[in-house]
């Protein structure tokens, strides 16, 4: 065992309400007096953002690298938090970070990916990652990280997740620096001396049968095996009502698993249209895909959120976790909101020997280490430091 | 999870076939297929380049990528390693390929079958994108055409109207106006002014004729264009200045000016119209009779004939004229066979030349007084008057015969052909557009014919006529609403009595004729050009349906007719193998039958594409073989594998002994040059037993099957041996 003294991790949370002082209370925590090279930043759009940021960067210092994005709720060693803030710091000499970012033009979102990696420009660390943080109401996300896996290719993994706006799926926010940028994506590309590990893992199940996207566009799907989309929800989970009462009234997870090599690509979906019986989520959904529903009691949602840090943890070539940034799915968040999210902390606590984290609940993550495929749902993904 | 591979073919073959253009399908097949398999890395080898190359970064590793296309197992790609390749062909084309690369693992048997299959979906998709661009390619040009015969129509009219107006000596400013007017009108409502110069020492310009809303133009652009003596086109604000000079008795008199709002690129049309009636103003100011300027407007610049106005003008003068009904006045209406394939395949150089010759021919044909006159296009008239009629046919078989001739043009030797329609009159009240139409009708129905007719006009083929046309809407409507359908007729292996293709034969229940014959709609189908529409949609019918048969009947082949107009249609070698694509179809199930009159008319032009078709596989039988030239040499020259001896020679009940020495003559060729005989039209045991005795390998015909329906195909092709039981009981 051996840890280098050269780079350090820290993590910080507030729920101080003045949102400068709760910037500067969260950030001073995970910096504690050191000087850091990167502060990433997990708020609720409920804060002044602004305001915020001038708190981080007080306390961070002028040359500090500060990126982030609102939430759907933060997480961090001391637990979670709804309408708060979440913060990590790094640095040290063995870390190298560099940050872009670009407006995400519906047009073309991957020119945002490819603009966002532009951060990894001339950087030769032995050990790299691109951290993208993009707007999670952009269409076409896949898009923006097709982009920057298509400008960097596969000799760097990607991590990272798409902001949220609470559930209020309006407009969400990014953080680059002391700008609150909007239709935006962050590239934090980080280089260390010491080893990095990626975990993902979701935890859900199959329900048999699966069904046939017959009608879609891009994340609306109007046809379920020629059947309207909702009516097929609906009747596969024994609801009557409304399509409102249906994704408000403790349904509002509908995961669905596309068929993949290794498992499923999963689909959130929160929202249906009771006049056109379709039913939409937050990524695309490819016509003629295979779909199955997907469950996940809490258990197995808890053993997701300790398998994806292991998994992290694992790669770090025996080295124990300076420290974990970690993207959640909102979605798991209202699936253990009752009671679970504590046990996930712990879950994740245990995992990580208590190592510090913090990060987000998201609206969809980011990781790419093996394959070329860089979006999920209903994951958790986590990226360790050593 | 065995079977995630195929859940995923028809998500990407969605996606892949959602392209509009190549390079997006084939992006968008790289990074599903690299998706789908977890690979890291895919890319696209075509024709020698590599595409979509995805997962690379920067530097994209062309050569090892070209090695992997060419069979190597294994990628080196910088900063990751050394992946697991495979490569999938995008069709039958040697080295275009799919590759995707994955680090992990080597790819399981039921990958590479799914990433084969992601190969051939990509090639097909492709191949249809290009089949498409073409087609959008074409119709884009066919609609640019006709707007800008449509806009040189227009110019035509209304230079036409100036011209009478000069001719008519009407007031001079009325003309100037008609000539503003004009110009205003046929360059879409732009402001157009006549400005002249005044005599005296300064040469003041005023406007001597205005329209539009627009101001008056600067003077100094029509100074430059009279200075510079040619059309003057400046930029100016939201739009364009075009100025032509106009000159009187060869001296500068002044200029007219265009103003046209926006739209850069169509000037040089613009310019020229403008330039065009410009011309008009000169004509107008030197002298109206002018005998130069007259002919200039009435006679066709390629022949030195006079053209349709002029030719009418003269007509009419004729039968005003005419004082006795002795000798009636005759129009011959000429129309040439062939110009056109001698124009697209030549150019229309050779083309101009080939009617100036034509011209000369024509006037060789008829009397001094008598006056020859080219209408337009490839169609030419002329009037023979105070003759019998006689005579007139007598000049019309004259005039066919002098243009069977071959002409000499572009160093070539070309062979064309007319058809003539004459129309008579005795009446001095007789209309001459009336006259010259009728001799129209009696042309078309000359033409119906076969080339190379003479006919006298017989109110009959008014009606006729006026029946092509709602044939022709008829026709329009059965390939819209499926009124066509198929039947089919076995082609029999006489040795064995066995089915070993079939041949399809289109046939038209129209609701409001009745049944049509082939042999009546075809030829109007051609002339007005839905035989191509036609004979795609009997190709893709036939093949889905001989496609079905051949899951029980494996050998089963398919023969399809192949009009002239397909064969010279500049897409037919690509949408044949479209429709077997397809169908999935192999080419080499099917054989294309052409008629021999087709090969000889269009020696050239289909030449192409019968050997493209033939080198993809595809065969090619000669249709009623026997029945024209049957010329040995085009049998070497054409990709030929079938000879179909014509009913004709078939048709008696006891053959002679002449029929049986042609009919040996062609299946001793066959075997020579080894091709497949066919005798059509067997209708009773004797004829079948005799083809049988010469050796003729296979036959068609009432006796052996007649054309059935597609339902009771199977039936027929599982049924017993036909024919041999018959050659029995007669022997």
């Amino acid at each position: 065992m051996q840890t280098n003294p050269h780079r350090w991790f820290g993590v910080g949370q507030s729920s101080a309400p003045d949102s400068r002082k709760a910037g500067a209370e969260a950030a001073s925590e995970a910096i504690g007096g050191r000087e850091a090279k990167a502060v990433f930043v997990f708020a609720s759009v409920t804060h002044d953002l602004p305001e915020l940021l001038r708190g981080v960067r007080m306390e961070a210092g002028p040359d500090a690298e500060i990126v982030g994005a609102t939430t759907m709720g933060e997480l961090g060693s001391a637990g979670t938090t709804v309408g708060g803030l979440s913060v990590a710091a790094l640095g040290g000499d063995g870390f190298t970070v560099q940050a872009r970012a670009a407006h995400v033009y519906q047009s073309d979102p991957r020119a945002a990916g490819a603009a966002a990696a532009e951060a990894l420009h001339d950087m030769d660390d032995e050990h790299k990652v691109l951290i993208l943080l993009a707007d999670g109401l952009a269409r076409q996300t896949h898009e923006i990280v097709r982009g920057a896996y298509s400008a960097i290719g596969a000799s760097v993994p990607l991590v990272g997740g798409f902001a949220a706006d609470d559930r209020q799926f309006a407009k969400t926010y990014q953080f680059f620096n002391d700008e609150v940028l909007s239709e935006a994506v962050i590239g934090l590309a980080l280089g260390s001396d010491g080893p990095m590990g990626i975990g993902v893992a979701h935890g859900w199940r199959r329900t048999e049968p699966p069904m046939m996207v017959s009608k879609a566009t891009g994340p609306h799907i109007y046809e379920l095996d020629h059947e309207p989309a909702l009516d097929v929800l609906l009747r596969r989970n024994n609801f009557d009502g409304t399509a409102a009462e249906f994704f408000s009234q403790g349904h509002s997870l509908q995961p669905l698993g596309l068929s993949r090599r290794s498992g499923e690509d999963i689909r959130v979906i929160h929202a249906g249209d009771d006049e056109a019986r379709s039913v939409w989520g937050t990524a695309d959904v490819p016509q003629g895909a295979l779909v199955w529903l997907m469950e996940g009691d809490r258990q197995s949602l808890l053993d997701g959120a300790a398998w994806s840090c292991t998994e992290a943890v694992a790669r770090l070539e025996g080295l124990p976790p300076l420290g974990v940034l970690a993207f959640d799915c909102g979605g798991r968040w209202a699936g253990l909101v009752e009671g679970g999210l504590e046990q996930e902390i712990q879950a994740m606590r245990t995992a990580l020997s208590d190592a510090p984290f913090a990060g987000f609940y998201t609206l969809g993550e980011i990781a790419r280490v093996r394959g070329a495929m860089g979006t999920h749902a209903l994951t958790l993904v986590t990226l360790a430091l050593a | 999870m065995p079977s995630w591979s195929s859940h995923l073919l028809t998500e990407y073959f969605a996606a892949v076939n959602a392209a509009a253009d190549e390079t997006s399908a084939i992006a968008s097949a790289v990074e599903r297929a690299t998706e789908m398999v977890e690979a890291e890395v895919g890319a696209v080898v075509r024709e020698g380049r590599v595409f979509g190359a995805y997962g690379f970064g920067p530097v994209v590793p062309e050569t090892a990528l070209h090695e992997v296309a060419a069979g190597q197992p294994m990628l080196e790609v910088p900063y990751v390693g050394e992946l697991h390749a495979v490569s999938n062909p995008l069709g039958s084309e040697t080295g275009d390929a799919l590759i995707v690369a994955r680090l992990s693992e080597p790819f399981e048997p039921a990958e590479r079958q799914m990433l084969q299959g992601m190969g051939q979906v990509l090639g097909l998709a492709l191949r249809s994108i290009r089949v498409l661009a073409a087609e959008r390619h074409m119709r884009a040009e066919q609609e640019r055409q006709a707007s800008t015969a449509q806009t040189r129509q227009r110019l035509v009219e209304s230079l036409l109207t100036i011209q009478r107006a000069i001719s008519a000596r009407r007031p001079l400013p009325e003309i100037l106006d008609a000539v503003t007017g004009g110009a205003h009108d046929l360059l879409g409502g732009a402001t157009v002014t006549l400005m002249l110069a005044e005599g005296g020492t300064d040469r003041r310009l005023t406007v001597a004729s205005k329209q539009g809303e627009d101001v008056s133009p600067p003077e100094s652009l029509a100074r430059a264009a009279m200075a510079g003596g040619a059309v003057v086109v400046r930029p100016d604000g939201a739009g364009w200045m075009i100025a032509a000079p106009v000159r009187v008795t060869g001296e500068m008199a002044g200029s007219l000016v265009a103003h046209l709002p926006g739209v850069a690129g169509q000037q040089n049309e613009q310019r020229d119209q403008l330039a065009a009636f410009a011309q008009q103003v000169s004509l107008a100011l030197t002298d109206a009779r002018t005998v130069e300027a007259v002919r200039e407007a009435h006679h066709d610049p390629i022949t030195g004939l006079p053209n349709r106005a002029l030719f009418l003008k003269i007509l009419n003068r004729v039968l005003a004229s005419r004082v006795t009904s002795s000798d009636p006045t005759s129009v011959l209406f000429i129309d040439l066979d062939r110009f056109k394939a001698v124009n697209d395949s030549l150019g229309h150089d050779a083309g101009d030349q080939l009617l100036a010759l034509v011209a000369r021919r024509l006037r060789g044909c008829v009397r001094a007084s008598d006056t020859t006159a080219r209408l337009g296009g490839d169609e030419f008239a002329a009037l023979v008057h105070d003759s019998p009629a006689e005579t007139a046919e007598v000049v019309g078989e004259r005039i066919v015969t002098a243009l069977k001739e071959p002409f000499r043009v572009a160093g070539r030797e070309v062979f064309i052909g007319a058809s003539v329609g004459i129309a008579i009159s005795r009446e001095s009240e007789q209309k001459s557009e009336e006259l010259l139409h009728n001799a129209d009708v009696a042309m078309y129905r000359a033409k119906k014919d076969g080339p190379g007719r003479v006919l006298v006009y017989q109110p009959y083929m008014h009606a006729e006529a006026l029946d092509r046309l709602s044939l022709r809407g008829d026709l329009q409507r059965a390939l819209r609403e499926r009124e066509f359908r198929l039947q089919y007729q076995p082609l029999i292996r006489l040795a064995d009595g066995q089915a070993a293709g079939v041949e399809a034969l289109i046939r038209w229940q129209s609701p409001t004729r009745g049944f049509v014959s082939p042999v009546d709609f075809i030829p109007i189908a051609e002339e007005f050009g839905l035989i191509v529409d036609i004979g795609q949609w009997v190709l893709e019918t036939s093949a889905v349906q001989v496609a079905k048969w051949r899951r029980d009947h494996p050998d089963l082949t398919l023969n399809v007719n192949v009009s002239g107009h397909q064969l010279v249609h500049p897409r037919f070698a690509d949408n044949v193998m479209r429709a077997l694509a397809i169908a999935g179809l192999p080419s080499s199930a099917v054989t294309l039958e052409l008629t021999e009159s087709v090969l000889m008319s269009e020696p050239d032009l289909g030449m192409s594409a019968l050997h493209v078709l033939r080198g993809l596989g595809v065969q090619l039988s000669i249709d009623d073989f026997g029945t024209g030239y049957s010329s040995l040499a085009y049998l070497r020259e054409l990709p030929v594998d079938e000879l179909k001896i014509d009913r004709a020679f078939i048709a008696r009940a006891e053959l002679t002994s002449e029929d049986l020495a042609l009919v040996r003559t062609i299946v001793e060729l066959g075997q020579i040059l080894g091709l497949r005989v066919v005798a059509e039209g067997i209708e009773n045991a004797a004829q079948l037993a005799a083809l049988r005795g010469l050796g003729c390998g296979y036959g068609q015909g009432y006796h052996l099957c007649r054309p059935v329906d597609p339902e009771v195909v199977l039936e027929r092709l599982s049924g017993s041996p036909v024919g041999v039981l018959d050659h029995r009981s007669t022997a």
